[in-house]
Order: C-alpha cells, then structure tokens, then sequence
C-alpha cells in the first residue's frame, strides 16, 4: 500500500512552503517560472502514478496533455462554454483517449508498451497539426483563464494564476494519493508485480491498466487545460513526442514511483533549465549529461538518493528495499 | 492521372526509395536489438551525425569522399560511444537504456549545434548522378535509383553474409539466443561490438545518402527515429526479415497514403502501426526466442 515516509512527507512540506512562499513574493518573472513548474509538475505526476506504480512507461502523456489543452481551447473559445465546464470537459475527453489507449495497450509490455503509447500520441500530434479546425501549425488563441472574480480571487494576474495552480496540484496530488490508496492503486501495484498471479486471482487485468491509464490522462488533460489558461495560446508543439519524452525525464530525475519525486524533478528540470539556457545556448547537452548520469548511479533520481543518504533509519531500510526493488524491476523489465 | 501506369510506378520508385533509406537505419537498430536487446534510441542522431560529416568531407573532397568516409567516421563515434556508455549499460532493461540514449539524443543534439551551428547545411548531387532517367515511359531522378539500388545492394550484401558466412551463422545464433551461442565459444561480447559498429555505420551511410535529398538541419534525427522505429516495431524488434518487411510497409504506406488519402495521410501508418500491436503484438516477424 502506498504511504509516505517521514522523509517524503517533509520534503512534500518543504517543496509546499517554497512554491507558496514563491508565489506570494516573486515578482512576474518568477511567478511565470513557478506556474510553468506547477503544470509540469501535474503533468509529471500523472505520469509517475502510470509508469512509477503501474510499471506502464507512457510515451503518450504529452499528447495527452496537448489534447487536454486543445480540448479546453475549442470547447471555451469556440464552443463557449464557460471555463470551469470547459476544463471538465478537457479532462473528461482526455480521460476517456486515455481510457482506450491503455485498453489497447494492455497487452503489451516493456518496450513494445513505449512503442504503442508513442503510436498514439504520434496519432494524435499528426491529427492536430492537419486538421483544420486545430489552426494547424498557427495554433489557436484568444483562450480565457478561468474567472473566479465571483468569489474575490483574480486570475488574470500571474499571482493569482499561479496560486490557484498550486492550489489545484495540491487537490490533484491528494487525489493521487487516494487512488494509489483506493482498491484500483492496490491492485495496479499488483500486477506491476506480478500480473499472473493477479490473473489467477480473478482481476481483470487490461481492466486494471486501462482505468489507471483513464484517471491519469484525466490528470495530464487538467495539466493541459491549465496550461492553456496559463499561456493562453497553443501550437501542435503541446502534443510532440518530445514533450512525452521530456516529462519521463522529469520523473525520472526525480525519483520515479515516489509521488514526491516528480515535483522535485519538475522544479530542478525547469530551473536547471532556465539557468543553464541564460547562460549557454547548448543547455541540452547538459540535461542529457545530467539524464546519463543519473540513469547510471541506478539511484532512484533526486529522492532517491537523498533517501539512501539521509533516511531515518526505518526510513532508509523502507528506501533500501524499494530500491532494490525498484532497480531490479524498474530496470529490469520496465 | 490516377489511372496511368507511369504515376503508379512514379509513386512506387518514390515509395521505394523511402523504403530502402528506412532499412539503411532500422536494420542497424533491428540487429544491435535482436542480439544485445539493447534500444538504442540514438541511432537517429547518429544518421544525424553522418549528414553532418557528409557535408564536412563534401565541401572539401566532394561528394563521394563524403559517401565513403562518413559511414566510417558515424562508426568510429560508435566505438566511441560503446566504450563509454553502451557497454556498462548492456544488463540494463529497456528503461534505463530507452533513458540514456535518450540523454544521448539531448547530447548528440548540442553538440551538432555546437560543431555545424544552427543553419541547414546542403550538399550537391554529384555530377554523374545528377539529372533524370527516362525508362518505361517516365523520368526520375537518377540520384533516387541511386539511393534505391544501394539499399537493394546493401540488402543483397547483408543477406549473403547474414545467410552464407561463419560471422552470419554467429549472428543469428546470438539473436536467437546469446546465452546458447555464448556457450558454443561464440565471443557475444566481441560480436555485439561489430555489430554495433557496423550498424552505426549504416546509420552514417544513410545520413550521408539523405543529405543531398533533405537539408542538414540538427534536428534530422529527431525526425527519422520515429519512423525507423515504427517500422522496427511493426517488422519485429531484432529481426532481419522484419527490418526490410517493415520498410516496405512503412514507404509504400506512406507514400500512397499521401497520394491517395491526403488527409488521413499522417495519421494512417500510426493507426497501421496501432492494428499492428493489437493484432500481433511483437510485429509481423518477431525474432525468435
């Protein structure tokens, strides 16, 4: 069952006070950065509950996220729903692409899984960038924030924004955590570890999969939906494989199947990102560097080692074991 | 239009040529996969780098100094890489692999930017091979059946050593099963380092014969992953058969596609590749074992 460690529940604090603390002090610059690392961070963590306790490696949580945005765009700015209608529409269309995603892609494993998760958000990034009513290559504009002046907070300003992203990755995070919680996470860990034997147990497994892969792809839509709020204009871009591919580095980074892991993953991705680019144009040399070598020390990411290296003891016997778990499946058969 | 022969046969030497530049670099990846089951998600950088290299050595000597030594230059950066990286990670799962070489993509990426700077390079066809053929009642371009008839020679080449030769024998016993092979003496290890240089070798091969067609831009390798491994994915990852089957598939699907359908072009070899993993999840061929 999963549960926090005293280590994790203090870092989750610690990240909780410094993006709130952020958000109340940072002038527009960094209040941009904040709300960009907020809607990674819910992006990264959709993707950490499929790939981290599903054992699922999903190429298609950006394309996920760049439907949620597409969704949200069309359905308020063309459709004109109100907002909050729009963004549950979003997620909803998102949830049930992804629904059908993992459906299909339940029988497949390992590297043929990455394959088919990669077939679809390819799919849907092809679609995007030639159908008309898309925009193509232009994008679309002109998306509304949500408008909760009725209630006294104004989003049109970036602190209002990126405080009611915090305040949504909050609900989305506690929402996490119940899943992994409820009898679905249970039995996803389950089949992570040994699908057979989950089989001969009576579950349906693809089952399973799929209703993980649906709530997680509601997650990466509401990612989406917000950053279309936040930017408030999308290009195909959203939906590029690359952005799949960036966010698994995100995760793993931080620490994959920790829940904590993704947000510190997200905010070092980003502001390592921000630094660096000031300050070289190759700043990707240095992130793959970076990738390679965290790939290589077999920690798991960011939490990873700072939990081998300074976890209580209960602490660092619970980390020991899940590394060596995680290593050897993780790694193994991923 | 649609219903002349010439178009129909314009349209299948385009497919081709499609096909045989995709089996220049699927079956590299195929071979480095079915032996080692190693993925390596670089490989598209590596053509990258060959283009690259193409265009250096063309503005100095020429085209063909380009051709013949960019194959060699991709495989030495693949002796590079081996010792560095991909020898360590061996024993990894397809994660820890897909990851790094994916940080090798980030890398590889720069440090083209870094050497060749931003702007697309291009490369002159060269003279003999530059103008049109007329046969059967169509024009094509000389420089295309170039690149068509050097896939079919590559493809011979590699069938007659693969089926016919002791290094041949050697190979498909280590795709088939390496442990097995390792316990006949066979040096696996040793083996897989040929492999994969002769693999990226082809990769530069590819990159050089594209360069002229395509402009060099860094990010052509970004670009022809997808592709190649949707056409390893549908063939079947680590096998021969699938390599040159899933080319095929692949250019004359999408070739067609884009004749015919123009608007479910793009998303047409994506739902292929969809049916494909559904109905037959570990491809049309799968390697055995």
């Amino acid at each position: 069952m999963f549960h926090h460690t005293s280590l994790r529940c203090a870092v989750l604090g610690l990240l909780a006070a410094a993006a709130l603390f952020q958000a109340l002090t940072a002038e527009y610059f960094g209040l941009e950065i904040l709300t960009e690392i907020l809607i990674l961070a819910m992006l990264v963590l959709a993707l950490d509950i499929v790939a981290g306790f599903g054992g699922m490696v999903s190429l298609c949580h950006g394309a996920l996220m760049g439907g949620g945005a597409y969704a949200y765009a069309l359905l308020s700015a063309k459709a004109g729903l109100p907002p909050l209608a729009a963004m549950a529409g979003a997620a909803a269309v998102t949830g049930a692409a992804a629904w059908l995603i993992g459906a299909v892609c339940a029988r497949s494993h390992g590297i043929y899984f990455i394959m088919a998760t990669l077939a679809f958000g390819q799919m849907a990034y092809s679609y995007v960038f030639e159908a008309p009513v898309f925009g193509g290559d232009d994008g679309l504009g002109g998306i509304p924030r949500l408008d909760l002046s009725q209630i006294g907070i104004d989003l049109s300003g970036s602190r209002g924004f990126a405080l009611f992203c915090l305040a949504v990755l909050a609900a989305v995070y506690g929402t996490a955590v119940l899943i992994l919680r409820s009898g679905l996470g249970r039995s996803l860990c389950g089949v992570k570890h040994n699908e057979q034997r989950m089989r001969a147990l009576g579950l349906t497994v693809w089952r399973v999969k799929a209703d993980v892969f649906g709530l997680s792809g509601m997650i990466a839509g509401l990612a989406g939906a917000l950053a279309a709020q936040h930017i408030m204009y999308i290009s195909p871009g959203l939906l590029s494989w690359t952005v799949s591919g960036e966010a698994l580095v995100v995760v793993i980074l931080g620490g994959l199947g920790t829940l904590v892991g993704p947000l510190v993953g997200a905010a070092a991705f980003l502001l390592l990102k921000h630094e660096l680019s000031a300050v070289t144009p190759y700043w990707h040399l240095v992130v793959g560097a970076i990738l390679i070598a965290v790939v290589m020390s077999r920690a798991n990411g960011i939490v990873g080692w700072i939990e081998a290296r300074w976890g209580g003891r209960g602490d660092r016997r619970a980390a020991e074991a899940a590394r060596k778990q995680k290593s050897e499946e993780v790694l193994g058969d991923a | 239009m649609a219903h002349d022969l010439g178009f129909w046969m314009l349209q299948a030497l385009n497919a081709l040529q499609l096909s045989m530049l995709l089996f220049l670099l699927s079956i590299g990846l195929t071979v480095i996969f079915g032996l080692m089951h190693f993925v390596n998600l670089a490989h598209g950088s590596l053509y990258a780098l060959g283009a690259y290299f193409a265009a250096s050595l063309a503005a100095i000597g020429g085209y063909w100094m380009g051709f013949f030594l960019a194959p060699v230059a991709v495989a030495g950066a693949g002796v590079l890489l081996y010792s560095g990286l991909i020898k360590r990670m061996r024993n990894s799962g397809p994660m820890a692999q897909v990851l790094v070489t994916f940080g090798l993509i980030f890398a590889l990426l720069d440090v083209t930017r870094f050497f060749w700077g931003d702007l697309a390079l291009a490369i002159e066809i060269p003279a003999i091979l530059d103008g049109r053929l007329t046969f059967l009642g169509i024009e094509y371009p000389a420089y295309r059946l170039f690149i068509i008839a050097l896939g079919l020679a590559i493809f011979a080449a590699l069938a007659v050593v693969l089926d016919r030769t002791q290094i041949g024998a050697m190979i498909r016993a280590g795709v088939d099963n390496d442990a097995m092979a390792a316990c006949l003496g066979i040096n696996v290890e040793r083996l897989f380092f040929i492999v994969f240089c002769v693999g990226c070798g082809l990769a530069g091969l590819a990159g050089a014969v594209a360069a002229p067609l395509l402009s060099v831009t860094p990010d052509m390798g970004l670009q022809i992953l997808i592709p190649t491994l949707i056409v390893i994915v549908i063939g079947g990852l680590g096998s021969l058969k699938g390599a040159i089957a899933g080319s095929l598939v692949y250019g004359f699907v999408q070739t067609f596609g884009a004749v015919l359908a123009p608007q479910a072009a793009s998303v047409l070899i994506y739902a292929l590749l969809a049916a494909v993993l559904v109905i037959k999840p570990a491809g049309l061929f799968p390697a055995k074992g």
